[in-house]
């Protein structure tokens, strides 16, 4: 499967500059996410890659071919569009052939090619039906369809599922993720929802507000060792706690103002960990443990005041105030089958952690 | 509940009625019932004191003339090449208002239902400087040396239709434009993703889909015009008979009201036939168009 490569790629609307000087490796056949904030010019990248805009300068590759300036109607790259954008005076059938019957292929092909596709859908029954009479989850699926039928090189997916309810989203996010294992097309998933973008990618991306690509990564990494205080902030949730770093016989600690030192763990490919500079540090609410007892075997351990509790049915988050201008987040499985012990509003706990769990950022 | 709460509530339940109400009784009064006089008279037979009197079919049989049948074939041609040809010409200007147009988009909607505001007979003198012997179109010609002597413009069948044509551009070009401008546009790039060409396009997506805007164009266009009788009188020259010029012979002229409400039913009959013929090929345009086969 080809790779597509974005070089130095620069598009503004109206003298509005959306991306800048971009530039970003897409590896073939695989499921690639392109996570953002609203208006990070996500979408605008997908629809470069698309052919439905043009870069100002820059080019875009799709294996070895420069496809910067070809025609949107010759790239092999077809695109499930946000509302899916799916022809309201044709139905299912005629949706899905959309592709074929452009191209004169011979109607009995066509039937094979839509039934079989339609079926990989899931979506059989619906062969003849009228576009508004189906579902919302049914005409994604019929998106889809007609997105894969001509087999393309490259799968665009603009937020797909935004429009369908939670359950129905994290069904399609399954689905997607076997139609892509059995198709081996590259899919491009451009969501602002860091779930989505979790479940489904193989590797991801992560732009900010300003168009600039951030990370790039797999699920894991991109969680796990967020690289800026961005991405660490907009994947999932964390604790930004700024301090500076400092090395005591190669003991590493960061001297927080008010709460002291915190035992930290600095990579060595982190060259601008060094002794008395600034940095940030994220730390995930999972990663501490929260409880009104002293315990043994943490690295780091803080106390704190409970100053606010919301209960997420799997999970209860913990607000401790552990210094007049730091709140911690604390997630705690529930566990209510159990004895456990029952924290409460304004009661004295100890947050632990180790500190292997803690992500040194650079500011 | 008692009587008054329950006739409250029964008011506010159909006041919509109610407010349809006064529009229903006046297109009875004053359309319904005189054109159920119309149809009467046409069946009555007159006697020298011209007082009403038995059925008859009398004046339906003089229709066998062919002259009345060519009048309204003529009729039927001019309204069917108007209507036609205002959607040819609709068309472009719709879609590129609708679609493409950003800044002066108000600027030339304003322009094409200008002549809305213009009082017709206006509109039609207008045409007289354009297309008379030392008119617009004349002038420039023979200045350019295209033509040695002026043409013949004006009291033609050619500047019926042209004045038509004008007259009723934005009759066609509104709906149309409606139409067009609530389209989605995404389904355009979809279909260009798809593979197809951008001529593909407009003729399996945007034409299909903005065919409802085209046909109440035509009709809008189609069924004034096959009865229109300011245009061809005064353009026309009155030298060719059209539906409306003949209807207003007959009462006006010639004061014979029971043929002239014969003829008159007779081409509202056939007009009606046509039109419903022709609602029937746009459905079928339609489905075609929409499922291929």
């Amino acid at each position: 499967m080809r790779n597509i490569k974005i070089e130095g790629v620069t598009k503004s609307f109206d003298g509005d500059v959306i991306l800048e000087n971009l530039s970003l490796m897409i590896p073939g056949g695989k499921f690639f996410a392109l996570l953002g904030p609203s208006g990070s010019g996500k979408t605008t990248l997908l629809r470069l890659i698309a052919g439905l805009e043009t870069a100002d300068s820059g080019k875009i590759f799709l294996g070895d071919i420069d496809i910067t300036h070809m025609p949107i109607n010759e790239r092999r790259v077809n695109t499930v569009f946000q509302n899916y954008a799916l022809f309201p005076h044709m139905n299912v059938f005629d949706n899905v052939a959309y592709a074929l019957t452009i191209r004169r292929v011979p109607k009995d092909v066509i039937e094979q090619k839509v039934i079989k596709v339609l079926r990989t859908v899931h979506l059989d029954r619906f062969i003849y039906k009228s576009i508004d009479l189906l579902s919302g989850g049914q005409q994604q699926r019929v998106a889809l369809a007609r997105a894969i039928i001509n087999e393309p090189d490259v799968l665009l997916l603009d937020e797909p599922l935004a429009a369908l309810d939670l359950k129905l989203r994290e069904r399609m996010l399954v689905e997607l993720i076997e139609l892509q294992d059995q198709l081996k097309t590259t899919f491009v998933y451009v969501t602002h929802d860091q779930f989505e973008a979790l479940t489904v990618a193989d590797y991801m991306a992560i732009m900010n507000k300003d168009g600039c690509i951030e990370q790039v990564g797999t699920p894991k990494e991109i969680y796990e060792f967020p690289t800026s205080v961005f991405v660490a902030s907009f994947v999932g949730t964390t604790n930004i706690v700024h301090g500076t770093l400092h090395i005591y016989d190669g003991v590493q600690v960061v001297e927080v103002p008010e709460l002291g030192k915190l035992a930290v763990v600095a990579p060595a490919d982190k060259v601008w960990a060094v002794d008395g500079n600034k940095i940030a540090m994220s730390l995930r609410p999972e990663k501490i443990d929260i409880s009104k007892t002293a315990l043994e075997g943490f690295s780091n351990m803080l106390r704190g005041v409970v100053k606010s509790i919301v209960y997420h049915g799997r999970s209860t988050q913990y607000n401790v105030r552990v210094s007049d201008d730091l709140i911690l987040q604390v997630f705690e499985q529930n566990e209510e089958h159990f004895p456990q012990e029952v924290i409460d509003y304004d009661d004295q706990v100890y947050l632990y952690w180790q500190k292997e769990n803690v992500v040194l950022l650079n500011q | 509940m008692n009587i008054v709460a329950r006739i409250k509530s029964a008011c506010m339940r159909e006041s919509s009625f109610f407010m349809a109400l006064p529009a229903f009784i006046w297109q009875l009064i004053f359309l319904y019932v005189p054109l159920i006089f119309v149809i009467v008279a046409s069946f009555m037979k007159v006697d020298e004191k011209l007082s009403l009197g038995a059925l008859t079919l009398e004046h339906y049989a003089s229709f066998t003339d062919p002259l009345y049948w060519v009048v309204i074939g003529r009729s039927l041609l001019l309204a069917m090449c108007a209507a036609i040809a205002c959607g040819i010409m609709a068309y472009p200007v719709a879609y590129y208002i609708a679609l493409r147009a950003t800044r002066w988009k108000n600027v030339l909607l304003f322009f094409l239902i200008l002549p809305f505001w213009i009082n017709l007979l206006v509109q039609v003198y207008a045409w007289f400087f354009v297309l008379e012997k030392n008119g617009l179109v004349n002038t420039v010609l023979l200045k350019l040396g295209i033509i040695a002597e002026p043409l013949r413009l004006l009291n033609t069948p050619f500047a019926i239709f042209i004045v038509m044509l004008y007259c009723y551009l934005p009759f066609m070009a509104m709906p149309i434009y409606s139409i067009l401008e609530r389209f989605n546009q995404r389904l355009i790039e979809a279909s260009l993703d798809l593979g197809a060409t951008p001529w593909q396009t407009f003729m399996r997506v945007t034409l299909p889909m903005s065919l409802p805007g085209l046909k109440t164009g035509f009709f809008l266009v189609f069924v004034p015009s096959f009865g229109e009788f300011v245009i061809p009188v005064l353009t026309g020259g009155g030298k060719k008979l059209f539906v409306g010029s003949m209807i207003s012979l007959y009462y006006l002229d010639a004061g014979d009201t029971q043929l002239g409400a014969a003829f008159t039913m007779l081409s509202g009959v056939v007009l009606l036939i046509v039109s419903l013929f022709l609602n029937w090929l746009f459905k079928r345009i339609v489905r075609v168009s929409a499922g291929g086969q």
